[in-house]
């Protein structure tokens, strides 16, 4: 662990624009159709749960980082080798990330330019700032964040004075029903982008009060949720369902419907700049979590000196992961969620939780016995 | 000494990154495409004709000095079997990268609406990243695709940007058009209870003459593009046109007016009193019991007293209400001609559908694959007009009243 410390602001400013990072490129819960928003909204819920889950077992341990706590609670052999699973796992999402912006800014503007040169790119700024340490990347959290929604603050009064906003391409509302909407809650948005903030578990240990936690993760969440609710809504309300359902990137296709006293318009910068803002805390706050926890794991000192090869593997994988787009979305879709996500999302902390639960009970049995 | 070494070295491997130009396009090497046209061919393949601008030419005449000699737009046409073998066989003939992203009109030939449809045109552009979404999409009707995009024009040079302006002009005024993009044609094509309606150009005058510079040299040129009626689409294919009043009353279904005119007979004269409709607000609603449907139409509009050719008595609210129902009547008219020749071409270009849809999810269901020929086409229509006269202009009653 570092000797750092960051304020609840910035970490506020974290957790949004990590939830923001990626989340804005896709469209979020598009199966349940026009009821997307309320996948949303139903993710958020599981969000705050999973959130809730990692919380009591930062109260068990408020001082250490998860790797340490695992040692604890699993002994020494079994905990290390959890904690480096998760660091496995943090690097293979950092890749996935990295991935998907990659495949963006090819898609949409450079479109000669080789995967390899836009990631290297990424990744190097990435890992540079990871090597500054959590105060850097925070205080540079802080500082975007105003950024992030001054553009969005723009952005939607735009959209509005364009005139494209049609709130009856929301209706009807639950068209077949719940079912379609617990299932794409359960299969997606529950683990992308909520339940990904199990990386925070990480971060957190930082926060200098740490009473505050709690509600300023909380409020980060609600805030988080509300916003991708509100561009979800005003994409399928300005697209229709079905262009939404086609789009790669459906903000990207909104922002290009602005169209304001004739010379506002082609505002494809504002998608771009958000998208690369988000992308950069994502990916840097998974390096570095893996960073700091693979150093804790292994007693390197000082941690930083696992960034750059750590971010030579994130670069690697995101190279390697997938042979085209489809294949890369179609993983994060279908494979990802149930292999991956649910057991280091869900199921692994709450059996961690219950066995912390126990053996702290044991302890204080011996403690007052 | 090493470490100054080291770093000269790194800084000299920075500026391979700065320089910025992977994929680097100077912009005298761009060919900026202002407008696409499209055609078939006698062999069935898809003909692009291209306007490019000539930006020397387009800047010199504004500044009134230096060049502006010669044509804003130079066109070019290519043949092939699908939009992008087009776009690269323009390579061709064209010295420069094809630019599109200040495209922002697409011409379709009506022959290549109504025998292909638009179908299997419009993915190129909606998939292409440069080309923008908002484009104007306008049919040519009765006339070459080719040709309109031929045809110089005054006032504005660029030909694209007069259509454009045109359609929105006379949108915002007279009402018979619809400044249609292509992102709500690829809406309404996917729409299951919408069908597309597309503005209709015509080229008045002969292209041959469109072409030369010497068409705008004239205070009234030979040639020039003209908004001419609404293009009824039906899974993807043009099935029709409705023009003039019949094209008002549609755009008017739409709740796309926003100002226009309208006249109603009074004392045994013709079209004697004229409104200014200043505002309007239409909703549609659709109702589904026992296998028939029901359109509601609900059209709510104020307006000022235009133009008197008869004597009436405009201070007084009797005569006012009196006129407000003449009005309304007219309106009325105008949309259910409209609708008729809709279901009479059995496409619902209204999306009196979608209102199924969002009123009666459980029943769109069901009846969704044959809305248009089971229900829209034998639907009966509802339409309720309130018209309310609010002034008379700088007059009250017409001089007409004392004239001798």
């Amino acid at each position: 662990m570092e000797k750092a410390k960051i304020t609840a602001y910035q970490l506020f400013a974290l957790v949004l624009l990590f939830e923001l990072g990626s989340a804005l490129l896709v469209a979020l819960g598009i199966e349940a159709k026009q009821d997307a928003w309320i996948v949303i909204l139903l993710g958020m819920i599981g969000g705050l749960l999973i959130f809730f889950v990692c919380y009591r077992l930062y109260c068990f341990y408020p001082d250490c980082l998860p790797t340490e706590y695992l040692q604890k609670i699993m002994g020494k052999g079994l905990g290390k080798s959890a904690s480096f699973l998760y660091m496995l796992y943090f690097v293979y999402l950092a890749a996935r990330v990295l991935r998907d912006f990659g495949a963006m800014l090819l898609t949409f503007a450079y479109i000669e330019t080789p995967l390899f040169i836009a990631n290297t790119l990424m990744i190097l700024v990435i890992v540079y700032s990871v090597s500054k340490g959590i105060e850097v990347l925070a205080r540079t959290g802080e500082l975007f964040l105003v950024f992030i929604y001054f553009l969005a603050g723009s952005g939607v009064l735009l959209v509005l004075f364009s005139g494209v906003v049609d709130l009856h391409n929301l209706q009807p509302v639950l068209e077949n029903g719940w079912k379609p909407i617990i299932k794409s809650t359960v299969k997606e948005t529950i683990y992308f982008p909520f339940g990904e903030l199990i990386v925070f578990t990480m971060i957190i240990p930082y926060l200098r009060d740490s009473k505050k936690v709690r509600n300023v993760s909380i409020i980060g969440i609600i805030v988080s949720g509300i916003s991708l609710m509100l561009v979800m809504v005003f994409n399928i309300s300005i697209l229709g369902v079905k262009l939404t359902e086609r789009s790669q990137f459906p903000l990207l296709t909104t922002i290009q419907t602005i169209q304001v006293a004739d010379f506002l318009e082609r505002l494809d910068v504002y998608f771009m700049i958000a998208l690369i803002v988000g992308g950069f805390f994502k990916v840097a706050l998974f390096i570095y979590a893996a960073v700091i926890g693979t150093a804790n794991i292994f007693t390197v000192t000082p941690p930083s000196r696992l960034c750059y090869p750590i971010g030579l593997v994130v670069l690697l994988l995101s190279m390697t992961m997938a042979s085209n787009f489809p294949e890369h979305l179609k993983e994060g879709i279908s494979i990802v969620p149930f292999l991956l996500h649910l057991p280091f999302q869900i199921i692994f902390p709450v059996l961690l939780l219950g066995m912390a639960y126990l053996k702290n009970r044991k302890h204080k049995k011996q403690g007052t016995g | 000494m090493k470490r100054r070494i080291g770093i000269f070295l790194m800084v000299c491997l920075q500026l391979l990154l700065l320089t910025g130009c992977w994929s680097k396009k100077e912009l005298n090497d761009l060919a900026l495409v202002s407008a696409v046209g499209l055609d078939l061919n006698k062999q069935g393949k898809y003909v692009g004709t291209f306007q490019f601008v000539n930006p020397g030419n387009v800047t010199g005449s504004f500044q009134g000095g230096g060049g502006g000699q010669g044509n804003a737009v130079s066109v070019y046409s290519a043949t092939g079997d699908n939009i992008d073998e087009i776009s690269r066989r323009m390579a061709t003939k064209v010295s420069r990268n094809l630019y599109y992203a200040h495209a922002n009109l697409v011409v379709i030939s009506d022959k290549l609406a109504k025998k292909k449809g638009v179908l299997p045109i419009l993915d190129a552009f909606d998939r292409d990243a440069t080309f923008r979404n908002t484009a104007t999409v306008v049919i040519a009707h009765d006339a070459k695709a080719a040709d309109l995009i031929k045809t110089l024009t005054a006032i504005d040079k660029l030909p694209a940007n007069k259509v454009i302006k045109l359609l929105r002009f006379s949108e915002r005024v007279w009402g018979a058009s619809l400044n249609i993009m292509m992102i709500d044609v690829i809406k309404d094509l996917t729409d299951d209870g919408k069908q597309p309606l597309i503005s209709g150009f015509n080229l008045k005058g002969s292209s041959s003459t469109g072409e030369k510079v010497s068409n705008i040299m004239q205070s009234t040129p030979q040639a020039a593009p003209v908004v001419d009626g609404l293009a009824l689409f039906k899974h993807g294919k043009l099935v029709g046109w409705i023009d003039g009043k019949k094209a008002r009353g549609a755009v008017w279904t739409l709740n796309k007016i926003k100002k226009t005119e309208i006249n109603i007979n009074k004392k045994g004269r013709k079209e004697a009193i004229a409104l200014e409709v200043i505002r309007q607000n239409t909703s549609i609603s659709t109702s589904v019991k026992n296998r028939t449907a029901q359109l509601n139409v609900r059209v709510e509009t104020e307006g000022n007293i235009g133009e008197t050719k008869v004597p009436v008595n405009l201070k007084d609210p009797h005569v006012i209400a009196d006129l407000e129902k003449g009005f309304e009547k007219q309106v009325k008219s105008e949309i259910k001609a409209a609708i008729k020749e809709a279901q009479a071409k059995k496409t619902d270009i209204f999306g009196f559908g979608d209102a199924v849809h969002r009123s009666q999810p459980e029943t769109w269901k069901r009846i969704s694959k044959n809305w248009d020929e089971d229900y829209f086409a034998k639907a009966n229509v509802k339409v309720k007009v309130d018209v309310f006269v609010r002034r008379t202009g700088l007059r009250n009653n017409s001089f007409l009243s004392g004239a001798k």
